[in-house]
């Protein structure tokens, strides 16, 4: 196994009467992993604590086994994305790059920074000032900067938020490579699919608690096994389709809402098989089937169950 | 301190549209100048008139409100928009940092400061200026400068509004109380200004320490404000 890049251990830290990160464990090892989570569910934060620039009230947190905010030397092994800081307006990207390649040690900074945005395609505008460019290329002058020194850990707060498809494509391929090359990739979004793409192992945050750690595979089999409800509206009152439904064994409960039924399954893949069969032998004639609370939040909420459940 | 960060700084802080309003701030006693060079009657005493302008509108408020503005935001609005982030997720010492933002806001105070001083003189002395006229109240402005400067980017990493509170200091503080009671005047920045003013230009009450002192007193402010802002730096919270 090797050395944990990166160690929370019993990190909490609130703003005010809102807790932002509670009691959070975690190790990262090189690779690439994805923090998943809601808007204001404290990706965020916990990217900052990462990046030494909030003090945890209470926990420790350790990067490359110091605290960045002791000993700013780690900074010339690490590159940071951060979400909402755009780079001086009134610099070229070329400067921009260049000078935080200069201020993190690199040796030809000017070079280093025109490759850089080579990388990032940003080269036949790297003579514009930032404050012109549009909100995907200055994500992708964030990046330039984060990857200009050569770090062995990137911190990357939605670094895809703003770019068009193709150029998520060559950023995912871009982390993706560098995960495979050894270096630590650390990547927050409160996008399931966006993650999956590029890490092999996520942490689930859910209102600052981590609900889920694991392989990415597991975590999205885990979400699509969850419980699901399901909302059925039949041209009859639908009884009679949901007494079969209760006696094949396909769903844990039944409730009438508004006129329609509403079935709650464990296992969705079997009651899509039997479901048709089930209302032909009923002569129940379906008009609508819906999925109820299937959305980002339903699924962050059951894991949030899920975890409080696992820990009583 | 750190030459790229402070030309980083330095042009961040004049290409604000607030620095327009601090020119004309700095340029007020120049005008004054002017219209006493212009309507100063036979007999008027030129000497007394600068004295009066430097050591009481041009060191305690004018410079002082200068240089309080440029450095709370020599780290405020880097604070603010972010780009802090960038310049402390570097190798380079909190110290370092900190001492580049206030040796730019310095610089960005003194070319706004600098020329209104000296034409200032040059209208208000014509062909009675001497060298000490010019570089006595230019070390005195530089110093006091200087110290705003640090105490102010200090107040922007402390508080959430330095802005008022440095304005409250200056016009109740400096700007009132120290000027006039001799022994408020040891707690007030300008005041050790005003005493290295003293050397060439008449005061009315007797100079707060001697220039040497005066200059100590400075230097440490400048020291404790650099090094108490370092501290400050890596433990406060970053946007």
């Amino acid at each position: 196994m090797s050395e944990p890049v990166i160690e929370f251990e019993g990190v909490s830290h609130w703003y005010g009467d809102t807790v932002a990160v509670a009691d959070v464990s975690f190790m990262v090892e090189p690779g690439v992993t994805g923090l998943l989570g809601h808007n204001g569910a404290g990706k965020s934060t916990a990217l900052k604590l990462c990046g030494g620039f909030v003090t945890p009230r209470s926990g420790n947190v350790r990067v490359f086994g110091v605290d960045p905010r002791r000993d700013p030397a780690v900074y010339r092994r690490i590159g940071i994305v951060p979400d909402d800081s755009p780079p001086w307006p009134f610099l070229s990207a070329v400067d921009v790059v260049a000078m935080c390649a200069t201020l993190r040690g690199v040796e030809n900074p000017r070079a280093a920074a025109e490759q850089a945005l080579d990388d990032v395609d940003l080269s036949d505008v790297a003579g514009r000032t930032v404050g012109g460019f549009s909100h995907g290329m200055r994500q992708r002058v964030k990046l330039a900067q984060a990857l200009v020194h050569g770090p062995d850990l990137l911190l990357l707060d939605e670094p895809l938020n703003g770019l068009d498809p193709a150029q998520r494509r060559q950023v995912v391929d871009r982390l993706r490579s560098l995960g495979e090359q050894g270096k630590t990739v650390i990547i927050s979004s409160h996008v399931l699919h966006e993650v999956d793409r590029t890490a092999a192992r996520v942490l689930v945050l859910v209102n600052g608690h981590l609900v889920a750690d694991g392989e990415t595979l597991e975590i999205r089999t885990l979400i699509s096994d969850r419980p699901r409800s399901v909302r059925l509206a039949a041209a009859d009152d639908g009884r009679s389709l949901a007494r079969e439904l209760v006696s094949a064994g396909v769903v844990d409960a039944v409730r009438f809402e508004d006129g329609e039924l509403v079935v709650e399954t464990a296992d969705i893949e079997r009651f899509s098989r039997v479901l048709p069969a089930v209302a032909q032998s009923t002569d129940t004639r379906l008009e609508r089937v819906e999925p109820v609370g299937d959305d980002l939040e339903s699924v962050y909420a059951y894991l949030h169950e899920r975890a409080r459940a696992r820990a009583r | 301190m750190n030459g790229i960060l402070v030309r980083l700084t330095v042009r961040a802080l004049l290409l604000q549209r607030r620095s327009l309003a601090l020119a004309a701030l700095a340029a007020a006693p120049l005008l004054m100048s002017f219209v006493f060079a212009v309507g100063a009657r036979a007999g008027a005493n030129h000497r007394l008139f600068y004295s009066t302008l430097v050591q009481q509108l041009f060191l305690p408020i004018v410079a002082a409100l200068v240089a309080l503005v440029v450095g709370v935001s020599a780290l405020g609005d880097e604070r603010e928009d972010g780009t802090v982030l960038y310049l402390v997720a570097t190798p380079v010492p909190r110290l370092v940092l900190v001492g580049s933002a206030i040796a730019a806001a310095w610089i960005t105070a003194m070319v706004l400061l600098v020329p209104s001083l000296l034409l200032s003189a040059v209208l208000a002395l014509g062909h009675r200026l001497t060298a000490g006229d010019l570089l006595w109240p230019l070390l005195g402005t530089a110093l006091a400068c200087l110290a705003y400067c640090s105490a102010s980017a200090w107040l922007s990493l402390r508080v959430r509004r330095p802005v008022v509170i440095g304005v409250l200091y200056i016009l109740l503080w400096e700007g009132s109380i120290a000027t006039f009671a001799a022994s408020a005047s040891k707690l007030s920045i300008a005041a050790y200004g005003r005493a290295l003013v003293a050397q060439a230009l008449p005061q009315a009450n007797p100079p707060v320490a001697g220039p040497v002192a005066s200059f100590i007193v400075l230097s440490v402010v400048v020291a404790g404000a650099c090094w108490l802002g370092a501290r400050l730096l890596s433990r406060v919270e970053l946007p």
